[in-house]
């Protein structure tokens, strides 16, 4: 299995604010990975990295930022834009606000071919119908000419994936990319998503709210907090037997698991921001295991087979 | 589309209207007798003064004379000069190219230099490029137009003798005015030099009719730039891995340009109007100066012509904007 992303140790500073905080991440090729963590946890932001499209003024520091054998940290901007978009590229929550409202589809995504393969205007046009079938626009020779506001939500984000995959990228990053759209639409991207990377054998890092999303697509999944990762486990392992608090917190206030119960359990508190980040253990002010330790030191990242955890008391076979 | 041209010429009326009573008033509200100004020092016999002022159609009642002169305009005549006794709408087509001429190389002058401002330092947020840029603009802004040819005038003309001080062409030439406008006259012209003369008495009056569309340009282009930087398409295009100068100059800038489109567009009234101005510091002989050696005389006719035919001009751009407006951005010329 070859590591194709390798992140360790990542910190993405916004002037003196923490978005994301020691970070390590790795995905394996063709593997899909989830993504969870409440708003404002370093999710968006921790792939941005990876994109190298941190914008002004964040800071990234890492230990080891590698994508396929590429040390990103020490790369030239002009190649890295090389491996941007064509071996890993990116879709968004807001699909009618991510494509150019002054550009037809057929033109933002030939675009991409244009600038990583080059060819002929006929291939490149011939390649962009054939994109917009894969994604499942019915008649894409008529939408060639069609501009973002003349489609909805899920044809943009059709059209964003097909963009994203233009150049076969060995990653596919999708930041909740259902999201904005209407429960019906996000089942059929989610498969959508799920298919091409089968089909294409990608890998896939999947940003989403939605446990039962995890639960079903995803093999891997890292959750995270306040800007670090508190827990990476597989999918199976996670609902079983949740190793950390917050993940045991996030999963009890799943509604699937409240049927009968009149509310919601919910996790007391909010998650930290820029002025309130705690002592010690980032966590320990909702969390209901917490002891002394727990608010004077960090807790470590460590290891344990398969899985890791952030905490100084993780739990073991604790009932969820 | 059709459907919002026609509207767009059906509220042309009204404003059109609205111009004509305007000026109308306005110019009789002005103190003084047409009639006394045109006999000069000498003074008019009173039973002269009657038969003239009638010969002028001032002894009829203001509405009288209003209606008058806006069932000529509907039939396309201005009415004569006082002065002159030439048609208004002839004397203007004369010196209009002047003007024109005059305010079109002050915008390209403007668009020139604000927009590349604008947009560097927009990009370029915060740093000294952007600051010194903002800084004067600004200046340029709140500059007036008198002071600042003056200014130029003394310091390029007078103290370095670069460029002339006034007028379009030297006395050096003459040159048959086919078209009225200076440059491609002299461009056409056998005589030696005549181009050059030309080009130099146009570049400082330029400059100071394009500043202030200049310095909004720049800050208008800047702003709009700052905003449609921070799109979420604009970090599509940078996850596209397109390069910086790609995403800036096709992504953002086409998208930038919309608002900054309509200001341009607005600035075609701002111009005609510091025309006035600059055409009088630098004795420019186009329909400014004209008008307002005619308010001095008293010149009804041509006041009020000459206001109405600019005022229109300007509204003609207006809709011509909003035309271009619907072809720049998708979302308009096909909702
Ligand atoms: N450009 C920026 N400048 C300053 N702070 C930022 C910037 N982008 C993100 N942040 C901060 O970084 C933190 C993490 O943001 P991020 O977008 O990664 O959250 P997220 O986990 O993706 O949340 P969501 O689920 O809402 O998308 C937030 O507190 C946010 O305010
Ligand atoms: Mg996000």
């Amino acid at each position: 299995m070859t590591k194709l992303v390798e992140i360790k140790k990542l910190s993405v500073d916004f002037d003196g604010f923490k978005a994301v905080d020691d970070v390590d991440l790795t995905v394996d090729a063709g593997k899909v990975v989830g993504i969870v963590g409440e708003s404002g946890s370093g999710k968006s932001v921790t792939q941005l990295a990876l994109m190298g499209l941190i914008p002004y003024p964040g800071i990234i520091e890492a230990e080891r930022l590698m994508f396929n054998g590429n040390d990103l940290l020490k790369m030239q901007d002009k190649r890295r834009r090389q491996i941007t978009g064509k071996d890993v590229s990116m879709i968004f929550q807001e699909p009618m606000t991510s494509l150019n409202p002054c550009f037809t589809v057929e033109y933002q995504i030939s675009e991409a071919l244009k600038i990583h393969e080059g060819g002929t205007r006929q291939q490149r046009r011939d390649r962009v119908i054939e994109l917009l079938s894969q994604v499942g626009i019915p008649v894409p020779e008529d939408r060639l000419k069609s501009f973002p506001h003349q489609l909805s939500g899920g044809m943009c984000q059709r059209v964003m994936i097909a963009m994203a995959i233009a150049c076969n990228p060995s990653l596919l990053v999708a930041d909740e990319p259902t999201t904005a759209l209407d429960v019906t639409i996000q089942a059929q991207i989610l498969e959508l998503l799920v298919d091409l990377q089968k089909k294409n054998n990608m890998a896939l890092i999947l940003i989403t709210h939605d446990m039962a999303v995890i639960a079903e697509t995803v093999e891997d999944v890292v959750v995270m907090y306040a800007g670090q990762v508190v827990e990476k486990n597989s999918a199976q392992n996670i609902f079983t037997s949740p190793s950390h608090p917050y993940t045991h917190a996030l999963l009890n206030a799943l509604p699937e698991r409240n049927v009968q119960a009149r509310r919601l359990p919910t996790i007391p508190g909010i998650v930290p921001g820029k002025y309130n980040r705690p002592k010690g253990c980032l966590f320990h002010p909702r969390c209901s295991f917490v002891q002394e330790i727990c608010k004077k030191e960090i807790p470590a990242y460590t290891r344990k087979d398969k899985m890791a955890v952030r905490c100084h008391f993780p739990l073991v076979n604790y009932p969820s | 589309m059709i459907q919002f041209l026609a509207k767009r010429f059906l509220q042309i009326f009204p404003a059109f209207i609205g111009i004509t009573l305007l000026t109308f008033s306005l110019v009789h509200l002005i103190p003084g007798d047409p009639v006394e100004l045109l006999a000069g020092e000498r003074g008019i016999d009173p039973a002269r003064h009657e038969q003239m002022k009638k010969a002028m159609g001032l002894d009829k009642p203001l509405a009288v004379q209003y209606l008058q002169y806006i069932t000529n305009v509907f039939k396309g005549d201005l009415g004569k000069s006082f002065v002159t006794k030439k048609p208004v709408l002839k004397e203007f087509m004369t010196l209009f190219p002047a003007t024109l001429e005059l305010s079109f190389c002050a915008m390209i002058f403007a668009v020139l230099f604000g927009l590349p401002a604008g947009v560097i330092a927009g990009v370029k947020r915060g740093t000294v490029f952007d600051h010194s840029v903002m800084t004067v603009s600004l200046t340029g802004y709140s500059m007036p137009i008198f002071w600042w040819g003056l200014l130029l005038i003394l310091f390029f003309s007078v103290n370095l003798g670069w460029t002339p001080v006034s007028g379009r062409l030297s006395a050096l030439y003459w040159i048959d005015a086919d078209t009225g406008f200076m440059l491609i006259d002299a461009f056409r012209s056998d005589e030696q030099g005549a181009f050059k003369s030309a080009l130099s008495h146009l570049i400082l009056p330029s400059i100071v009719l394009g500043t202030i569309p200049l310095a909004v340009i720049a800050r208008m282009t800047r702003s709009s730039m700052l905003e449609v930087l921070q799109e979420d398409y604009v970090r599509t295009a940078r996850a596209k891995g397109l390069s910086p100068a790609r995403v800036i100059m096709i992504h953002a800038l086409r998208n930038a340009l919309i608002p900054v489109i309509t200001v341009i567009g607005l600035q075609v009234g701002v111009l005609l109007a510091g025309a006035i101005l600059t055409e009088t510091i630098f004795a420019w002989p186009g329909v400014g100066k004209w008008i307002v050696e005619s308010i001095n005389r008293r010149d009804y006719p041509v006041v009020q012509g000459g206001i109405l035919i600019i005022s229109s001009l300007i509204i003609f751009v207006n809709l011509l904007v909003d035309i271009l407006y619907g072809i720049v951005n998708p979302r308009i010329s096909r909702a």
